[in-house]
């Protein structure tokens, strides 16, 4: 009589969690700095993230500025970040998309207005980190079809789509009214969602690893 | 118990997908930071038109969905709050007062010309975009017309959500910022309204009375050499 050894009971969840690692973590990453002059802080500067006009076809999402000024604000070196409503609220109307300066040259102008240097000073406001770029979906593919009914429902079939994240901060530097520099973070990633009745999402977190990425390096560049 | 709800599921099924054809959006009373400009020396009377009570805009997009904006009280807040920054003293008249019963140097009516806004199904976008123009009749204390000023104000949001409501009305609220900003910056430039405070510009032309009042006013001045808009970006140039 033959017998047949069976599996160990844990297997499925070990090939489960395999391609989870597999297929759900598939970001490519590339993360640059260009200097212009030299960084650094002293006690009790700031930062603010901004995101460059929309008047100017930049599309930067609320959530990516927001999760820029978590990571650079979070942990034991994080930075001073004045929160971006605050400072455009505090020096109204001279940062509205229409109105805020597009180029560092316009910065020595803007400062000698009335009351304008005087609100950055006691913001602590050191440096203004421009972004640009978004988050977009490149390509996809597939076919996954779902269905409902009395007695219940299911999808079936497989699908994929790839986003790239391309964004780039500019950092401004308001003690000498000049650019320090950039950093650029490209990062893509593909998510899959195979269905067998039951969806099983596979979701490459692309706009969240440009923002760590990006968020590092960006500390790293200002803090020198 | 399965069978009732077997029985409701597509009853539900229905609602949810008739529900899913329309939008309403219903925008909070604005609120405007105080500017960093200097105030402009003159007594302003603003006449708040009727339409600014409860302005609703209504709109089909490409016969699949039903928007409903409702901006309230939002222009006539947004108005009393801005020209109450920008000049040294300002009268809120309404749209039925007789203009020779206050004291003021220039009244102001404001007034809207259009509202557009466009959806990501139209865009292809992500994003939600609310246009708006406004327009600024400026009259002299007599009943003469000293301005007529267009401003066209532009807001935009990324889609958040299932819906986008929040970001239609992000984008309304953007788009009067965005105005606030430019009347701010440009209204000495474009009407001269501070000239007004040294008294009225000629003798009156029409029954002041009448004055804003009615859209159909002859104006003082040719209307062509006055209506005029402003647009400019990436900082602005107020030299």
């Amino acid at each position: 009589m033959n017998e047949t050894t069976p599996l160990p009971p844990t297997w499925p969840v070990a090939v489960s969690g395999l391609l989870l690692i597999c297929l759900g973590g598939c970001v490519t990453s590339r993360v640059e700095d260009a200097r212009e002059n030299v960084t650094g802080l002293n006690e009790g500067d700031a930062v603010v993230i901004m995101a460059k006009s929309y008047h100017q076809g930049n599309e930067t999402e609320s959530k990516y500025v927001t999760c820029i000024e978590d990571a650079l604000g979070r942990g034991s070196a994080g930075l001073r970040v004045i929160p971006r409503q605050q400072f455009v609220d505090s020096l109204f109307p001279w940062f509205e998309p229409r109105t805020a300066p597009a180029e560092t040259k316009g910065l020595s102008k803007l400062m000698s207005r009335p009351g304008v240097a005087q609100i950055v000073e006691d913001l602590g406001v050191r440096y203004i980190v421009w972004l640009d770029g978004d988050t977009e979906t490149v390509a996809q593919g597939g076919s996954l079809s779902c269905a409902a009914g009395p007695t219940g429902g299911g999808c079936f079939g497989f699908a994929w789509w790839q986003k790239d994240a391309d964004y780039e901060a500019s950092v401004w530097d308001l003690e000498g009214y000049e650019s320090a520099g950039t950093v650029t973070a490209d990062f893509s990633g593909t998510s899959f969602l195979p269905a067998l009745v039951v969806p099983i999402p596979l979701i490459a977190r692309t706009q969240a690893a440009a923002c760590k990425g990006l968020a590092q390096q960006l500390k790293a560049f200002i803090i020198q | 118990m399965i069978a009732k709800i077997r029985a409701t599921l597509p009853v539900c099924l229905l609602v949810l997908s008739l529900a899913g054809c329309s939008a309403n959006v219903t925008m909070e009373e604005p609120t405007i930071p105080p500017p960093r400009v200097a105030k402009i020396p003159v007594q302003v009377a603003l006449r708040i038109p009727k339409e600014f009570e409860n302005f609703i805009h209504e709109e089909n997009v490409l016969g699949r969905e039903a928007w409903t904006i409702n901006l309230g009280r939002a222009n006539a807040t947004f108005f009393t709050q801005l020209f109450g920054y920008m000049f040294d003293g300002l009268t809120v008249i309404g749209p039925d007062d007789d203009a020779r019963n206050f004291a003021f140097d220039a009244l102001i009516e404001p007034s809207i010309d259009g509202f557009e806004f466009s959806v990501p199904n139209q865009s292809k976008t992500e994003a939600f975009a609310v246009w708006v123009r406004y327009r600024l009749r400026i009259f002299d204390r007599e009943g003469n017309n000293a301005a007529n000023w267009t401003v066209s104000a532009y807001g935009k949001s990324r889609k958040q959500g299932l819906r986008g409501s929040d970001s239609l009305r992000r984008a309304a609220v953007l788009a009067m910022r965005d105005a606030a900003a430019l009347i701010i910056l440009q209204m000495e430039k474009a009407t001269g309204v501070s000239k007004l405070a040294g008294g009225a510009l000629a003798e009156p032309s029409i029954e002041p009375a009448k004055m804003a009042a009615e859209p159909d006013v002859k104006p003082a001045r040719d209307e062509a050499e006055l209506d005029f808009g402003v647009f400019a970006i990436g900082g602005i140039d107020d030299e």
